[in-house]
């Protein structure tokens, strides 16, 4: 059955190559009308064949074309208003020059500010639509593993949970369409934010590196931003359907969307629909790993424009999860229903000083149920956890024209709250005793944060500085543990607290000359702590086998961090950037065994207690490194190489901090032939073994590995485009550091062995 | 026409994927006790059931049958007073043995019988 599917999918890209022509190759320079910048990533679209190119950092196209006479070709940018050209009117130019108008309504803060904005002086890293819909994952976090410094924590089939630099779980700001905050239920971390939110939908992904955006909320080690599909005014009504399929051997299983989007120039609509079921995987040595997940959603969102410059979009996204394996923890995800409604407004166009207002309203409701009926343990005991978690918040900001530079001014409240019991039916014994306890207890934290944010370009230096205050609180029901008897293993009635956080950062980049750039920035980020390292009752929770106590005393911790950064960017070279941070982190919440005397553990297996305090400081430091060949060639060569380190100079003199990856780099290849109709790539990517690994965590160390992955991108048609691949073609037995070892064993948990898949996405 | 071609088979994906749960044919079997006994066990609905039974013989067969969804704990549960009597508990799902006990002679302990069913 394999092979079949195997030579099916080969059969059909075989047979699809046959009828291609000799092209003509136009090449030009887009640049923004007013400013005379080069505009990156503009995506140019030959109407003839639907087929396209993108532009380089310099602003800079090629595009390959068969029928110059009929040919018209599209220009589209985000930020800039769609320019449609014959190419016979630039035919007899070397190298044709397209200027396209900015375009103000309809934009969202990560992209109103176009190339200015993208210039920060720290590291961002952009995920696009054609990285996500290439990337054949179904795993945001899986998705996130491929960019340098960047890792997950895998427990499961799916919510890998993104570790930034050495950084994880409430140290980075995970955020929907640049401001929707999603509260998981799970204490073990089962659903994470972006496990809410189906990777399909996505139309990007931007990461920014270190606590430097400020005026996205607090942040501590950096701003996931995951972008879903943006609502598009037309000029004239229009309505667009398209529909992505897919399959692959090995995890066996399948994909499927749906998408309907159009509407004129007032009114704007998308409603889409995800369907995915996917089984055990077998890894590279023959195990079979539990993997089997279910999972589905829909969306919808209307935008209105009420009158010129002014968009106001309402979104609603309902996805459900059902049967979702994780050998890694003691229980799997029974169910999951998750609401999450988004209401913004973008005002532009109001005077001279005013560049835009924004504002944004949401709520998030995610309902998690989890068991051990799959667990051996469920034969005396069946537990069931049920929580629901909440996230309500608002964003305001204005960005105006002030002092030659440009103001950002706002603030933001988020609300989170999370309840939930853990029901145990001892089902061994006569009359099915029925015991119920806490998870959480009516768990508040709220947080109300003002920013301002300056950016300024002179001659050839921009700068930019950022400051923010936050009032933070936090409170609960008392966290309380008893023993089937009645008796109190634990009570803590001491559970609010607040706090007042201050957070600056400021940056510069130095455009040395045309082709070099130094970049620095320095900054100091302050998070309180979140539900977990505040309420948790006595759960496993952590890497290491122990019960884990809140602390709803913990103190908020902070990042002091400095980056520098150099970046070449040439015609014939191409583009290198090498960026170095180094973190000082104080406060640092930590954990610290307790004596038994004081609380004993709850969950059988456990070593002992461990309770979240802070500790006074700990490093982190690390570089990454980026190559990637000019645009303008048709093969095309990216390389990037990471390595984090960290250190907690309090415990055994100087442990390395818990969970952090190894050096790890990748080596992509790619060639595109017929302009850029049919492109295989070929994926190299080496992590070296990780043998600085905490004592104080009893972490393990990990083994290096290389795995090599083959992916063919061709364009049928304007209809009809094919991704079809092999991943970890030698079949290599791998696990990643960060994998959580198989509950109650010491067996890492696998990664998936070769697998071969075929993905088509259809467009009418 | 393409288009709403396209959308009806999304619609059809979208309505063949919201199926109910898959449900099992679950069976409680109690046999080999020669006078009365008290069984408690779980009805489709999850409440708790008990009942006194009084066998002919140890031939004897009570039985309950009910159409279980997958992840329900199944739950049979009894004892006697006659020393000189047995008890044999039988879960079956889908007409196979699930699990099972026998006890002989026991007339302080529950013979218990339990578990979930399965995913599949």
């Amino acid at each position: 059955m394999k092979r079949l599917r195997i030579l099916i999918m080969f059969v059909l890209l075989f047979v699809t190559v046959v009828s291609l022509a000799q092209p003509i190759v136009v090449k030009g320079t887009i640049l923004d009308a007013k400013s005379h910048e080069p505009i990156v990533e503009v995506e140019i679209i030959n109407l003839f064949t639907s087929r396209g190119s993108t532009s380089d950092k310099a602003g800079k196209f090629s595009i390959s074309l068969t029928d110059t006479n009929k040919t018209k070709l599209s220009f589209h940018h985000l930020a800039y208003e769609t320019k449609t050209i014959q190419v016979n009117s630039f035919l007899n130019q070397e190298t044709a020059i397209i200027l396209l108008d900015p375009k103000t309504e309809n934009l969202d803060e990560f992209s109103i500010i176009g190339q200015f904005e993208n210039d920060k002086p720290y590291r961002i890293e952009y995920l696009n639509q054609k990285n996500i819909a290439e990337a054949h994952s179904n795993d945001i976090g899986a998705l996130l593993r491929k960019e340098p410094n960047i890792s997950g924590i895998k427990k499961g089939a799916l919510g890998i949970d993104p570790v930034v630099r050495g950084l994880k779980y409430s140290q980075l700001n995970v955020q929907l369409n640049s401001g929707v905050k999603i509260e998981g239920g799970c204490p073990n971390r089962m659903d994470p934010a972006i496990a809410h939110v189906d990777l399909n939908d996505l139309q990007g992904i931007t990461i920014l590196k270190g606590p430097f955006g400020l005026k996205y909320g607090p942040n501590f080690g950096g701003v996931l931003n995951l972008r879903t599909q943006r609502l598009t005014f037309y000029q004239t009504y229009e309505t667009h359907v398209s529909a992505l399929m897919g399959a692959q051997t090995n995890q066996e299983g399948y994909k499927t969307k749906v998408r309907v989007n159009g509407g004129g120039g007032k009114l704007a609509y998308d409603f889409s629909g995800n369907w995915k079921k996917y089984g055990d995987y077998t890894a590279g040595n023959g195990e079979t790993v539990q993997s089997s997940f279910q999972q589905y959603n829909l969306t919808g969102k209307i935008g209105f424009k009420p009158a010129d410059g002014h968009t106001i979009e309402f979104g609603i996204d309902r996805s459900w999860g059902r049967n979702i394996d994780f050998p890694a923890l003691p229980m799997d995800e029974r169910s999951d229903d998750t609401y999450i409604y988004d209401l913004d407004y973008l005002g532009t166009q109001i005077g001279k000083t005013i560049n835009f207002i924004r504002a944004k309203v949401y709520r998030s409701d995610v309902h998690h149920i989890m068991d051990n009926k799959n667990r051996p343990f469920s034969d005396t005991v069946v537990s069931i956890s049920d929580i629901r978690a909440s996230n309500t918040g608002a964003r305001f900001g204005i960005n105006m024209n002030l002092w030659k530079g440009r103001l950002e001014v706002g603030g933001e409240y988020e609300r989170i709250t999370k309840d939930g019991e853990r029901t145990k039916t001892l089902i061994m014994q006569p009359g099915l005793p029925v015991k119920v306890e806490d998870l959480w207890n009516n768990a508040l934290i709220q947080n109300g944060g003002i920013f301002a944010e300056f950016q300024k370009q002179s001659h050839n230096i921009e700068w930019i500085a950022a400051v923010r205050m936050d009032l933070n609180s936090a409170t609960s029901n008392p966290l309380l543990r008893e023993k089937p008897n009645g008796d109190n293993v634990y009570q803590n009635e001491n559970t609010s607290s607040q706090f007042t956080n201050f957070s600056a950062s400021a940056g510069l980049t130095w455009h040395i000359n045309a082709s070099n750039e130094l970049l620095f920035s320095m900054g100091s980020g302050t998070r309180s702590p979140d539900m977990v390292e505040r309420f948790i009752i006595l759960l496993p929770i952590g890497y290491d086998p122990y019960d884990y106590l809140g602390n709803p005393l913990l103190k908020p911790e902070n990042n002091n961090e400095i980056d520098l950064g150099y970046r070449l960017t040439k015609n014939k070279v191409g583009q290198i950037y090498l960026s170095g941070f180094f973190s000082l982190l104080t406060n640092y919440i930590y954990s610290k065994e307790l004596p038994p005397s004081v609380v004993k553990p709850q969950t059988p297996g456990v070593l002992g207690v461990k309770q979240f305090i802070n500790i006074d400081y700990a490093y982190l430091t690390g570089f990454e490194l980026t190559y990637s060949t000019p645009q303008k060639y048709d093969w095309k060569l990216h390389f990037n190489a990471a390595y984090t380190f960290g250190i907690n100079p309090t415990v055994n003199g100087n442990d390395p901090l818990a969970e952090i990856p190894p050096f790890e780099s990748n080596l992509n290849f790619s060639y595109s032939f017929f302009g850029n109709q049919l492109v295989p790539e070929l994926s190299l990517r080496m992590v070296a073994v990780q043998n600085r690994v905490s004592i104080d965590y009893n972490e393990s160390p990990s083994q290096a590995f290389t795995t090599l992955d083959f992916k063919l991108r061709y364009q049928f048609s304007k209809n009809l485009n094919v991704f079809a691949g092999v991943s970890n073609i030698f079949n290599t037995a791998y696990y990643e550091h960060l994998n959580r070892n198989i509950i109650g064993s010491t067996l890492p948990l696998y990664e998936v062995g070769r697998v071969f898949y075929l993905d088509l996405i259809i467009k009418l | 026409m393409k288009k709403l071609i396209l959308f009806a088979i999304g619609i059809i994906f979208f309505t063949t994927a919201c199926q109910q749960e898959n449900q099992v044919k679950a069976k409680y079997i109690v046999t080999d006790a020669v006078s009365a006994y008290n069984l408690q066990y779980l009805d489709s609905s999850g409440e708790l059931i008990n009942e006194t039974v009084y066998p002919e013989s140890a031939q004897d067969q009570w039985s309950f049958n009910y159409m279980a969804n997958e992840g329900d704990i199944v739950y049979v549960s009894g004892n006697y007073k006659d020393i000189n009597s047995a008890l044999k508990i039988m879960i079956l799902l889908d007409g196979k043995v699930y699990k099972q006990a026998s006890n002989e002679g026991d007339t302080l302990k529950y013979l218990t019988v339990s578990g979930t069913v399965p995913y599949k």
